[in-house]
């Protein structure tokens, strides 16, 4: 073997010292890491977040460590610096190795002195690993010495394993470490979950929480409310089994002069959503034939059980009613969200004139515990007409009304007006008034329809205002007079209407097609002297009149009950004698329970000045007592209760605050004072 | 707000709610006549969908068809009960688990809670005359209606008060008459209504 080759194994030698060594200190720091956690764990427990990354933490440290020794002993590479590094220990040499290396030249080396290179070299790299390998030794030694499952801990943590924490120094209470691992309901579907050291356990009712600590169980009390839970032991462990009810409540354990209150906050679970999509609105039927389809949307939070439509028929009027019901599109989609469709076929259900379908859809959820949970629709009620409302009913398309063909044909008048006017200057006056009078002879025709319309409405006779062709001089001056003839006309009685004091409903609706009458005659006069302009504004009077009464809302008034209006005087006899009725107590204020909880608050807050624990303690039951009525308020109070046990006193401050603010309300704001000065 | 007691009858969009139009003068009149109660002289018609209705410490509700309350009228009438008022649903039908009775104890339960009987013993029923329990009525004895006699009302009661009654004896047929037809009546047959309001204004 040459020396080059000679030189190329001591660098190999050297390489896997440097690798071996950087691997085992990496190792030793993992180790390290862990071991050392374990030992502060015993102490102080390390959250569970902590010790999930910790691997992870001990795995890069290490990987960290080896990078770093490798980089910094990476000249173990260059033979020119294990050239040097034989030198070094070879003075004899003097030199000439490094010249030989630089040079290429093996002559400058005698060949017999290469062996002891490589022998070297190896015991440089064996010294070199005795101090990582013995830390790693020490730290395996440490991890074994120390108590069973310590180091699982570290190395596997998952929730529930603080009842397997071992402990230094001498038993303390029973009640820490403590888990809770909470069972949901079969049907929801969900997984088991284990919570450690509990203080609010939020859970699906009818959930099953056990609550599991260390050591035997005599002598620890468990109570909710004024109940007494069993305890169980089993093994070196104590449990209580509780089932959720659909009531927050307060779990108190205690172990001789040691306690601890955990609220327990049952989630309920919501009835199914339901949202009825066809038919979309009530209807008004006039004849029961035909098929009417049904579809509904749903949703539940952990599933729909059952789902159907429901129908009930009430039949009959004022004392005698009779009802029939039934279910259409019953299934079980045994989904979250569903949709059911259906059709109601009306041929089948016999309906008679007056006959209402009340519809809705019904969802049932799979709760089987506390439950079910029924869900409904909004109900839409289909009515079968009666022969005496049809005309209010009526569906049949018709032509655009009297009405609707006055206003077109007004509003071409008009056109035909302003285009006289506008080309006025270019025309002689006998053309002008020739048009002019063309215009006024459809206004005329336009006006006797109108004028039909009303008083065949008023009186029944359409000709009731004009009784020839020619402009009668008997011509309404005014609108009073005009009205005071059509109601005269309907009424056939010779009272003066009283306009000020309300007009009869018939008047009232004919009112704008009267005045549209009365301006179009006015229009009409101008046009026949020639003056289309004048005639305009008439013109649009009338046009702004018929639709004014096309756009006005018919009234289909159902019989109003009999208003009574009782004369409390007459009743009493009239008498001035005030005699006195039986003693009354004060009205309970309603909102009672809410000053008794805002009283309660402030004997919690004033306690908290000296007593942060037991406020805690206080705090947490009045959040039990009050999570049904006030969530905002317990939602407040459960950041209180976190930032108190954190120590957190601005965040604790600013959690009371907010509850102290749920409790009173939302602040009224008003623009500005009272009119009288005076804040209510 | 004015310091008269008003009388509300509720309306809801299902159903005939307006179909007892004479009871509301009918119990004024008799508030009037046995009572120095300030009283307004008309009742008032208010939606149960509308906050207003929270306005009036006794709520009349009834009807024939069935109850099927929308959002807006169930969520009112949780909030009205929460705030110290008294529902009265009185089953037009007198009737036991007919329409009305299945559907209205049903939303009333969805609203507020389940109903229990309210013992004959109650103070309501000595809120101003003396009742051995809950009135009976000709619906009751006449063969016409479901030829039973009703021993109790059903009740939810909150904090030791009546939230919500309960009748099936059709109150709302007995006392749907004029008031001035009182005169011909050996017995006045309104008078649970006087303790009805008091207990709503004084309990």
């Amino acid at each position: 073997m040459n020396i080059f080759a000679q030189l190329r194994t001591v660098r190999m030698v050297l390489v896997a010292g440097v690798a071996l060594r950087a691997l085992v200190w990496g190792i030793v720091a993992a180790i390290t890491l862990i071991v050392g956690a374990a030992l502060v764990d015993l102490a102080v427990p390390v959250s569970l977040a902590a010790r999930s990354v910790l691997v992870g933490v001990a795995v890069a440290s290490g990987v960290a460590v080896m990078v770093a020794l490798s980089w910094r002993d990476r000249s173990a590479l260059s033979l020119p610096r294990v050239a040097l590094w034989i030198e070094e220990r070879f003075p004899a040499l003097e030199y000439a190795l490094v010249t030989a290396v630089e040079l290429g030249d093996s002559e400058w080396i005698a060949a017999g002195s290469t062996q002891r290179w490589s022998t070297t070299a190896a015991g440089r790299g064996a010294r070199a690993l005795r101090a990582p390998i013995a830390l790693a030794v020490i730290g395996i030694a440490v991890a074994l010495l120390m108590p069973s499952g310590a180091v699982a801990r570290m190395r596997a943590p998952h929730a529930g394993d603080s009842l397997e924490r071992a402990r230094i120094g001498k038993r303390g209470s029973r009640l820490t470490p403590l888990v809770a691992e909470v069972n949901p309901p079969a049907y929801s579907g969900e997984k088991t979950t284990v919570i450690d050291e509990p203080n609010d356990i939020r859970a699906l009712a009818g959930s099953v929480v056990t609550l599991r600590g260390r050591g035997n169980g005599a002598g620890v009390v468990a109570r909710v409310g004024a109940d007494s839970v069993g305890v169980v032991t089993r093994g070196d462990r104590w449990s209580i089994t509780l089932h959720l009810a659909s009531r927050p409540a307060a779990v108190r354990l205690a172990d001789s002069s040691y306690e601890r209150i955990i609220a327990v906050e049952p989630i309920v679970d919501a009835p199914p959503s339901v949202t009825l999509a066809a038919p979309a609105h009530d209807s008004v039927l006039r004849v029961a034939r035909g098929r009417i389809p049904l579809s509904a949307d749903m949703t539940d939070d952990f599933g729909i059980a059952a789902a159907s439509f429901e129908y009930i028929v009430s039949s009959g009027e004022g004392e005698t009613f009779k009802f029939r019901s039934g279910t259409l599109g019953a299934t079980q989609p045994n989904a979250r969200r569903a949709s059911i469709a259906s059709s109601l076929l009306l041929d089948s259900l016999a309906l008679k004139p007056g006959d209402i379908v009340h519809l809705r859809a019904v969802a049932r959820d799979a709760n089987n515990v506390t439950g079910p949970g029924v869900g409904v629709s909004d109900t839409r009620a289909i009515r079968i007409a009666r022969a005496d409302e049809y005309d209010s009913v009526a569906v049949d398309a018709a032509p655009p009304s009297d009405a609707d063909k006055s206003v077109i044909s007004e509003r071409m008048l008009i056109l035909l007006a302003e285009a006289l006017q506008t080309k006025r200057p270019t025309l002689k006056r006998d053309a002008l008034v020739g048009e002019s009078h063309s215009i006024a002879l459809d206004q005329k025709k336009l006006r006797r329809s109108v004028g039909e319309i009303v008083f065949t409405r008023l009186g029944g006779d359409p000709n009731g205002e004009e009784h020839s062709d020619d402009d009668s001089p008997q011509r309404a001056k005014t609108m009073q007079e005009l009205l005071a003839r059509a109601d005269s006309a309907t009424n056939r009685s010779s009272d003066p209407i009283d306009f000020a004091g309300g007009e009869s409903p018939v008047v009232a609706v004919n009112k704008p097609l009267l005045e549209a009458y009365n301006a179009m005659w006015d229009a009409s006069t101008e046009l026949e002297i020639g003056e289309p302009g004048r005639a305009l504004p008439h013109m649009r009077r009338a046009l702004a009149a018929i639709q004014k009464a096309r756009q006005a809302e018919r009234l289909y008034l159902r019989g109003t009950p009999p208003r009574v209006v009782i004369d409390i005087s007459k009743v009493r006899l009239k008498g001035k004698d005030k005699g006195t009725t039986n003693t009354r107590r004060a009205l309970t204020s309603s909102d009672s329970a809410a000053r008794a909880r805002a009283d309660r608050f402030t004997r919690i807050v004033e306690l908290a000045s000296h007593d942060a624990g037991a406020a805690v303690d206080s705090l947490l039951l009045l959040r039990v007592d009050a999570l049904g009525e006030e969530p905002a308020f317990a939602a407040a109070l459960s950041d209180a209760i976190a930032a108190m046990r954190g120590n957190k006193t601005d965040d604790a401050t600013s959690a009371l605050g907010r509850a102290r603010r749920s409790l009173s309300g939302a602040p009224i704001a008003r623009d500005s004072l009272a009119r009288w000065g005076v804040i209510p | 707000m004015s310091a008269e007691f008003v009388f509300a009858t509720a309306q809801y969009e299902s159903g005939d709610w307006d179909s007892a139009p004479l009871v509301p003068p009918n119990i004024i009149d008799t508030i009037a006549r046995y009572t120095e109660i300030s009283v307004a002289p008309t009742g008032i018609i208010v939606p149960l969908s509308d906050d207003r209705m929270l306005r009036y410490p006794l709520l009349y509700m009834t009807g024939h068809l069935p109850v099927r309350f929308s959002e807006a009228e169930r969520r009112n009438v949780k909030r009205f009960v929460e705030r110290g008022g008294l529902l009265f649903v009185d089953d037009h039908n007198h009737d036991i688990d007919g329409t009305f009775h299945k559907t209205a104890v049903e939303e009333i339960t969805r609203s507020v809670g389940a109903l229990t009987d309210l013992p004959n013993d109650h103070p309501l029923y000595a809120a101003f005359f003396k009742f051995d329990g809950p009135p009976t009525t000709s619906h009751e004895l006449n063969g016409w209606g479901d030829n039973l006699v009703h021993k109790h009302l059903l009740a939810i009661q909150r904090n030791g008060r009546i939230a919500v009654l309960y009748s099936s004896k059709d109150y709302s047929s007995e006392w749907n008459y004029h008031p001035d037809s009182k005169r011909f009546m050996s017995v006045d047959n309104t008078r649970f209504a006087v303790n009805l309001v008091v207990y709503a204004l004084t309990a």
